[in-house]
């Protein structure tokens, strides 16, 4: 009954939590008790992300709607490859692009588009309604930036360690193509 | 509740120079004059240098040539936060065969905190793990030494002619007899280190730090004066009009770190050589015993020497404050606590009137007449569960409870004033028994000290009026 699409060769343990219509990609690893929550419409989720303990990826309805009313658009969050969501964030972004590290604890509001390249330090909040440009840092308690030269590595040696073991010690949600009839959770 | 158990709330008035109001968690006490010493009465004396990173120890003299920084660790010039060395491996041509490629570690520093790294300046990867990273060149180096030179030759020659003013009777280099103002001096060539008595009237010569090495040729050195141009750089045409690139821009906290350079722009902020931190010794400024010595390993944070207020004083917490209103009397409940091992005796008294030290009270304080005994500290009372009762006899108005060596008792307070916070002043006597002073009658059974009284003013800051 769950509209939860999971690409061949990612892994998702069934000990998190998704709900409403999320579409993950391959090479994608959501560790347990991990909460994606499609709220106000489709989550799509990109290939080689890394999603860790306690992150909630949330597609909720902005606050001043009521979720009954009528002439809401879903409109659908979607998050690039090689994104990592570290333990404990936040993301209600609905727009993330590619090699983005949300660290520990992070907010990042709805009205936020993450480009490529960014890094959202631990335990900042980011609920500004603008683009970050690429490869900015946004560090420390007053949510300081700067920009580096380069963009943070995509995480594979993790991902690779992480698809050995974790199956060996979680079970996984099954898999399906993404063009065949929803799996079962 | 816990705001309560602040130590702000409750301070201790500490008679030195100055008449400074402390927490008690702050302040030494110096056994010797029986009197609470605070931070500004004592000297402070440098013991040790060290690394707050890698925690090495640094024998002061290579301190002082290093400039008082570590030569191994590096800090963030964007968020000072410590650097951490990274490898990769990098794809190199053999030296032997150039067609060739092997893997080869390369290093480069890195922050944890604001993902700052070397190659953001441009400085390149380095192939050894720590010794790799120079930091840049002050172009002004040369000139900054010539002059340190010159001043150092013209500081020789006012030391020389303020010794020839000085009476012939007294030696020059005899260590004088440790008084108000002493400080240390340590000689560049390891004389030992030199107490010289600073003179209250004379100003501190801002050369005084700087002494030639004894017996050095009086070589004249000269400088030239610095030159005042003329023409300045102009700055450049489209300064007013170019748009400002903010990630760019340092700001000015990471400039004036560098103060040889105060870079304007982020690609030139190089890391720096990361500040040693030092462990320092405090010294009673009347009799000069140590008050406080820590031990010279930088892991350790023991003391050899401990003499903080908290293990002779008797401490007075706050443990609850009822509604205070204005000209009415509510009961305060405070707590007592026993430091030392034998029982100690208390008495509260208010302050007279026109006592010059009661400047803050904004209430009048009614304390118990009946002098309060206290346990003492026992160590092993905490694990004995068959504790007999205490055999003392408590007035219950006065002393709610009594836990081992802490008691809890009521004052009375009434608000003088309609708005504003609540402050009391009390005097707290209690008898100190003195074990530093040594035994002068070795045949006395008892090894009884002479109990000496100590008064201590108090004030507690019992929060605002209850509306």
């Amino acid at each position: 009954h769950s509209d939860v699409k999971i690409a061949a060769g990612a892994v998702v343990c069934v000990e998190s939590d998704i709900r409403g219509d999320v579409t993950i990609g391959a090479r994608t690893v959501v560790h347990p008790k991990a909460r994606i929550i499609a709220e106000a419409g489709p989550i799509v989720i990109g290939e080689g992300n890394l999603i860790e303990e306690q992150a909630l990826i949330i597609n909720s309805f902005p606050e001043n709607i009521l979720p009954d009313a009528e002439d809401i658009e879903p409109k659908t969050m979607s998050i690039g490859f090689n994104n990592v969501f570290e333990v404990g964030c936040v993301s209600q972004a609905l727009k993330i692009g590619d090699n983005n590290v949300i660290e520990s604890k992070a907010e990042v509001g709805r009205s936020v588009i993450l480009s490529s390249g960014c890094i959202v330090g631990a335990c900042c909040a980011v609920n500004t309604c603008e683009v970050i440009p690429e490869n900015t840092v946004i560090y420390g308690s007053e949510c300081l930036r700067r920009v580096q030269t380069e963009r943070p590595q995509p995480q594979t040696l993790q991902l690779d360690f992480l698809m050995k073991i974790l199956p060996n010690y979680h079970h996984l949600k099954k898999t399906v193509k993404a063009s065949s009839t929803p799996a079962r959770s | 509740m816990a705001t309560l158990l602040q130590p702000e709330k409750v301070l201790y008035l500490v008679r030195g120079e100055k008449k400074i109001r402390v927490p008690l968690s702050q302040l030494y006490f110096c056994r010797y004059c029986s009197e609470l010493r605070s931070l500004e009465c004592v000297s402070h004396e440098v013991d040790s240098h060290f690394c707050p990173s890698c925690l090495e120890n640094m024998p002061s003299a290579e301190a002082k040539l290093k400039k008082n920084r570590c030569a191994n660790c590096f800090d963030c010039p964007c968020c000072m936060h410590t650097l951490s060395t990274r490898a990769t491996n990098i794809p190199a041509p053999l030296p032997d065969d150039p067609t060739k490629t092997t893997m080869k570690k390369a290093y480069y520093l890195a922050c944890g905190f604001c993902r700052w790294t070397s190659r953001d300046v441009g400085m390149a990867d380095k192939s050894v793990a720590s010794g790799g990273w120079q930091e840049p060149e002050n172009p002004h180096t040369q000139r900054i030494n010539k002059l340190i030179e010159y001043y150092q030759q013209l500081a020789q020659r006012e030391k020389l002619e303020r010794d020839r003013k000085k009476l012939a009777r007294r030696r020059p280099f005899m260590p004088q007899a440790f008084s108000q103002h002493t400080i240390h001096v340590v000689e560049k060539y390891g004389l030992g280190t030199r107490l010289q008595r600073q003179r209250s009237g004379a100003p501190i010569s801002a050369l005084y730090g700087l002494s030639l090495k004894e017996g050095e040729d009086q070589k004249e050195i000269t400088i030239e004066p610095a030159q005042a141009l003329d023409e300045v750089e102009p700055l450049p045409e489209d300064y007013y009009t170019r748009p400002v690139n903010l990630p760019e821009v340092t700001t000015l906290r990471q400039r004036l770190l560098q103060p040889d350079f105060q870079p304007a722009g982020a690609s030139q902020l190089h890391p720096r050589h990361k500040h040693l931190l030092m462990k320092r010794s405090l010294r009673c400024r009347k009799c000069e015993h140590n008050l406080s010595k820590p031990e010279f390993n930088p892991t350790s944070i023991k003391f050899k020497i401990q003499l903080v207020a908290v293990s002779y004083i008797p401490e007075v917490r706050i443990m609850s404050i009822p509604n205070l209103r204005h000209m009415k009397e509510s009961q305060v409940l405070l707590t007592l606590t026993n430091p030392v091992e034998n029982i100690t005796h208390v008495s509260l008294y208010t302050c007279e009137e026109e006592d010059p030290d009661d400047i803050n009270s904004t209430a009048k304080v009614l304390v118990p007449s009946k002098e309060l005994v206290l346990a003492g500290k026992d160590a092993a009372a905490e694990y004995d569960e068959l504790a007999e009762p205490q055999g003392f006899q408590d007035d219950p108005d006065v002393v709610t409870f009594r836990k081992s060596n802490k008691i809890g008792f009521f004052i009375k307070v009434i608000p003088q004033r309609e708005e504003g916070d609540v402050t009391v002043a009390f005097k707290l006597r209690h008898d100190f028994r003195n074990l530093a002073a040594p035994i002068r009658n070795t045949e006395e059974v008892e090894a009884t000290s002479e109990a000496i009284w100590l008064t201590h003013h108090v004030e507690l800051s019992l929060g605002p009026l209850a509306t």
